[in-house]
């Protein structure tokens, strides 16, 4: 699958001087995907163009790796109400940081996407919703929009068609838990960031109750070339089973930290040692984090032959999140890193569900303990005692995400975890 | 187990604890257990509110049986049972709808479902302070209570608990203690739901969240102190009631709001015969669960500035206490002066049906033919929801006995013309709130049948002090038309708890002894219902002989067309009638 890694030619983000101004991204292809829909309606019918994406089997570049174009099936008929398409950029995992890229340099690209998933689903709507760090992607992205609009891409009757669809840009102010996408909803509107309970789904009760997709920005950027190259073309690309483009963000103890595009399922030990040059300081690799720090971190001896694809590793215990890999080398102290993280989502828990909200705190604390020294062996059970109770007892994932990675930690770095605590002895009655 | 013959069973089926249940309407899980009387253990939901799912509490473990598409049959296993799919996850039963075939295990038949309500106090309970000693909410409070039922034995948390700020006067009435809210959202639910204020919401983060207004945003709700009664622990306070008494010491008297004219239904909580605190009673046909902070702040009028012995002003000088066997022969003595159309008669919008039946049936014998009173409703002020324009509970009852509604206009301009050489007022302070003035009363002996001393007692050349809503059994029509009752909640200094069958059977009543020391017989006042003291009035042949306010209520029954079918036990079954009223609401002047 990886043999020709070397030949690949990127897709989301090519490299192409000023592909942000949509004159160059015309020049090179740039909304020819929407144009051919829009120019063939009879062929592209917009349940052909959620069929077509369907069997492109795009894998939602979120995190849960969804196919895209069955969501976009989830939709219910047109009713005459307002629809909404929801973009989710507000990648805030720690490790994550891709969807940056496509705003700097591809923004047409995604737009282009978007334009067709509201096309397919019969949106008039879209939103984009970005962190609000990202405040000069956001403005760059507006600039884009911008350019659609005057050039007739955005807005009402576009290309002379009766298709119309607006596109709002939202800054995040600085909450992870609004990239889970009922609180991505909340948050659009106006609300606090609570995770909504499902069902109802999204796709039946949305934003302000209307029907909505939630889609990721990668997951859009992928729309326009399988519309203009077809499913088969996409299929093409990487495994099967989670074809096309993935945009790996690797950072962490590596020589060329960043982010990198080639097909789907590459092989994790070539995307370290020869894309991103190696372990640092030519030191030995000690564990992997593949898919931003929610997903198990991977010992370096479970990587062998492991690619990157929601199956291979899903097979070798862990997940492909959203391909922000984490590389961490011999000198790693895995205690810190995990109660780093602990602290992450300690910080971020939105405080609803009392599993989350209770749960998270007490990692972090009983982590902080071991860490300093303090810890003993009891905690360590106590740890997983802990994260037993959090996994699947809340309404969204945060909790999960808390809690496995501790919990796989403790499980496969154990010994670490116990080199910190105190020996204990109890006396036997 | 499951018996197999009731899917023939055309009724939608569930099935609890292995136990077969058949629903009509769709619903949810834990609201159709909770009808049912189940138990099932929970903090965030509330009947009324929407419903977040995030305490987490009343988890359950749900499933649904197997269908064979193809046979169009539940598939069987081999003990002939249904198969059951269970979801992958526990279920919280507040938010799982009724379906037909559901299987739900709670955790008296699954020790997942057991370990898991364990597991859930136990995070509840690591960063609230358990101060459950020197908390108000101590003795009603969900937490404490479903902790000792279904709680971990003890705690595995060994940390510094997180600190919030303690104290905070969120607005005139409610006060928070951050640091035991455990985030279950009802309060900012009620502000966003019910009383439509949106003030307010939680902020901050995680383990760090509490409720919070917007940046110096007051907390003035007219309902706000539904959100104490709601919160499941003793995060909201009132600032009013906090540290007053503790919730065992107190008795709890089913009555209804008397300070306007919707009447939402009540508990007063009564201790050494003082009223502690007024909380709203669920009443489906008037108030639900709620009711407004002004109906709350009433107890102050049963405890405080009442009359106790009734008070003669024998000469121009001030009034003077006298015995009850005076201030009914100089009544007597001043009766015998008059002629009945000498005589002008005040009902009260904000006295009882029964205290103004008696009124009227005392002076009707004694050949009077008018009787008056001033409805008391200030345009604007409800809000259409539980505060009405009427500031008096009784308008309705006292239209439908019959007596005539005058402005106070013409009320004046009736007694500068007629001179009446007695004007009778049933307890109204009409000197307080309208233009009726003392020197109108000049020429006039005025006699007062008062609660509280006002403008209008102390004018009066001789004032009777009768009981208060907290203090007899009588009933209010409600603006709605809807009659319902008050329960005697503090004793008199005539009445005992333990000999007057009216007062309720108190928490103290059932579990307390004669040696609690919390119960004393001070701050009785001295004063009877009205009806009581119309009845000793009556000396002759022709004596009332009414002995108890629900024997003048059967009376009134069998007189007045409108209230044919009220009795007082009617009234308990079903919280209150709903009377058909007569329209006449005009003004007619006197």
């Amino acid at each position: 699958m990886s043999k020709d890694w070397k030949s690949y030619q990127p897709l989301l983000v090519p490299a192409i001087r000023d592909l942000h101004e949509i004159s160059v991204y015309e020049k090179n292809n740039g909304y020819q995907a929407l144009k051919k829909i829009l120019k063939n309606r009879k062929t592209w019918t917009p349940a052909n163009v959620v069929n077509e994406v369907k069997t492109a089997n795009i894998r939602g570049r979120g995190g849960a790796g969804f196919n895209a174009g069955l969501k976009w099936s989830f939709m219910p008929e047109p009713d005459g109400e307002p629809r909404y398409l929801a973009c989710n950029g507000d990648e805030s995992e720690p490790g994550t940081f891709k969807d940056r890229k496509i705003f700097e340099f591809n923004p047409h690209q995604f737009i282009e996407g978007a334009i067709i998933a509201a096309y397919a689903m019969q949106i008039d709507v879209i939103y984009v919703y970005i962190r609000g760090e990202y405040r000069p992607f956001v403005l760059k992205l507006q600039d884009a929009i911008d350019q659609a609009y005057e050039k007739g891409y955005l807005g009402e009757k576009i290309l002379g068609s009766d298709f119309s669809v607006e596109m709002h840009t939202h800054m995040g102010a600085g909450a992870y838990i609004c990239g889970e996408e009922s609180s991505l909803m909340e948050s659009l509107e106006g609300k606090r960031g609570y995770p909504r309970v499902k069902p109802p789904f999204p796709a039946q009760r949305g934003l302000w109750g209307r029907p909505t997709t939630i889609n990721n920005i990668e997951t859009l950027a992928n729309v326009p070339l399988v519309m203009q190259h077809g499913a088969d073309w996409y299929l093409g690309i990487g495994p099967k089973t989670h074809p096309g483009p993935v945009l790996y963000g690797i950072s962490g103890h590596v020589n060329r930290p960043g982010v990198y595009e080639y097909q789907a399922g590459m092989d994790i030990m070539t995307l370290i040692n020869e894309v991103a040059g190696g372990v640092r300081g030519g030191k030995k690799l000690k564990a992997l984090i593949p898919g931003g720090s929610s997903t198990p971190p991977l010992r370096a001896d479970m990587l062998e032959g492991v690619t990157m694809d929601s199956e291979s590793l899903r097979d070798a215990g862990s997940m492909m999140g959203t391909a922000g890999m984490v590389v961490l080398d011999e000198d790693t102290d895995m205690v810190e890193l995990i109660w780093r993280i602990s602290y992450f989502y300690d910080h971020e828990s939105c405080g609803q569900c009392t599993p989350c909200r209770e749960g998270t705190g007490w990692l972090e604390k009983t982590l902080r303990k071991i860490k300093d020294g303090n810890g003993e062996m009891r905690d360590l059970d106590l740890l997983l005692a802990i994260c037993y109770r959090m996994e699947g007892r809340t309404i969204c994932a945060l909790a999960d995400a808390a809690a496995w990675p501790v919990r796989y930690s403790i499980d496969r770095f154990r010994e670490e975890f116990e080199k910190k605590c105190k020996k204990t002895v109890y006396a036997v009655a | 187990m499951l018996d197999v013959t009731s899917s023939d069973q055309t009724m939608p089926e569930i099935f609890i604890d292995n136990n077969r249940y058949e629903f009509e309407k769709p619903g949810k899980v834990l609201q159709f257990m909770l009808d049912k009387g189940m138990d099932l253990p929970f903090f965030c939901y509330h009947p009324s509110l929407s419903i977040p799912a995030n305490c987490r509490q009343c988890v359950v473990k749900a499933g649904m049986p197997v269908f064979d598409r193809e046979k169009k049959v539940f598939e069987i296993d081999d003990e002939g049972n249904r198969v059951i799919r269970f979801f992958p996850k526990l279920m919280t039963a507040c938010s799982l709808d009724l379906v037909d075939g559901l299987v739900v295990h709670t955790h008296h038949t699954d020790e997942l479902v057991k370990q898991a309500q364990a597991d859930n106090l136990e995070f509840i309970l690591i960063n609230h302070p358990l101060d459950c000693p020197i908390c108000d909410q101590a003795g009603e409070c969900p937490l404490q209570i479903l902790t000792y039922k279904y709680g971990p034995e003890g705690s595995r948390f060994e940390h510094k608990k997180v600190h919030k700020p303690k104290a905070i006067q969120l607005g005139p009435r409610v006060i928070l203690d951050a640091e035991r809210c455990i985030n279950c959202t009802r309060c900012v639910r009620f502000t966003d739901e019910i009383s439509k204020t949106y003030q307010l919401t939680i902020i901050s983060r995680g383990d760090k969240n509490y409720p919070m207004t917007a940046n110096d945003q007051v907390f003035d709700d007219p309902y706000s102190l539904n959100t104490v009664d709601i919160c499941p622990v003793g995060a909201l306070t009132s600032a009013d009631f906090r540290f007053k008494a503790r919730v065992w010491e107190m008795n709890q008297t089913p009555s209804i709001d008397i300070s306007n004219g919707k009447g939402c239904s009540t508990w007063l909580w009564t201790r050494d015969n003082l009223v502690m605190r007024v909380t709203p009673r669920f009443n489906e046909a008037v108030n639900d669960h709620w009711m407004p902070d002004a109906g709350r702040l009433t107890y102050r009028q049963f405890n405080e500035n009442r009359i106790s012995r009734p008070h003669l002003r024998p000469d121009d000088a001030g009034q003077v206490r006298t015995s009850w066997n005076n201030a009914q022969l100089t009544l007597q003595e001043e009766l015998e002066k008059a002629t009945p159309d000498d005589i002008l008669v005040i009902g009260s919008p904000h006295a009882s049906v029964e205290d103004n039946y008696a009124m009227r049936t005392f002076f009707g014998n004694l050949g009077v033919s008018n009787f008056h009173f001033i409805p008391h409703i200030t345009p604007g002020a409800g809000d259409g929801f539980l505060i009405s324009d009427d500031q008096a509970p009784n308008t309705n009852g006292v239209r439908a006995l019959g007596f005539e509604e005058v402005d106070e206009k013409s009320l004046i301009k009736f007694i500068e013309t007629s001179k009446p050489r007695i004007v009778a007022i049933l307890d109204d302070d009409l000197l307080g709130r309208t233009a009726l003035k003392a020197e109108h009363l000049a020429s006039s002996w005025t006699i007062v049948w008062g609660t509280s001393h006002s403008d209008t007692t102390r004018a009066a050349n001789l004032v009777v002090p009768v009981t208060t809503a907290a203090e007899h059994a009588a009933s209010y029509v409600n603006v709605d038309g809807r009659i319902q009752r008050t329960v005697p909640a503090k004793e008199t200094l005539y009445t005992n708890r333990r000999l007057n069958l009216e007062m309720s059977m108190g928490r103290l009543d059932h579990y307390g002894t004669k040696f609690d020391n919390w119960v004393t017989d001070a701050n009785r006042i001295d004063c009877i219902p009205a009806w009581e003291f119309f009845t000793r009035m009556e000396t002759g042949s022709d004596n009332i002989g009414w002995e108890s306010s629900r024997q003048v209520m059967e009376e009134i029954a069998g007189t007045f067309r409108t209230f044919r079918e009220v009795s007082y036990d009617r009234m308990d079954e079903e919280n209150g009638i709903q009377l058909k009223l007569e329209q006449d609401s005009e003004v007619k002047p006197a």
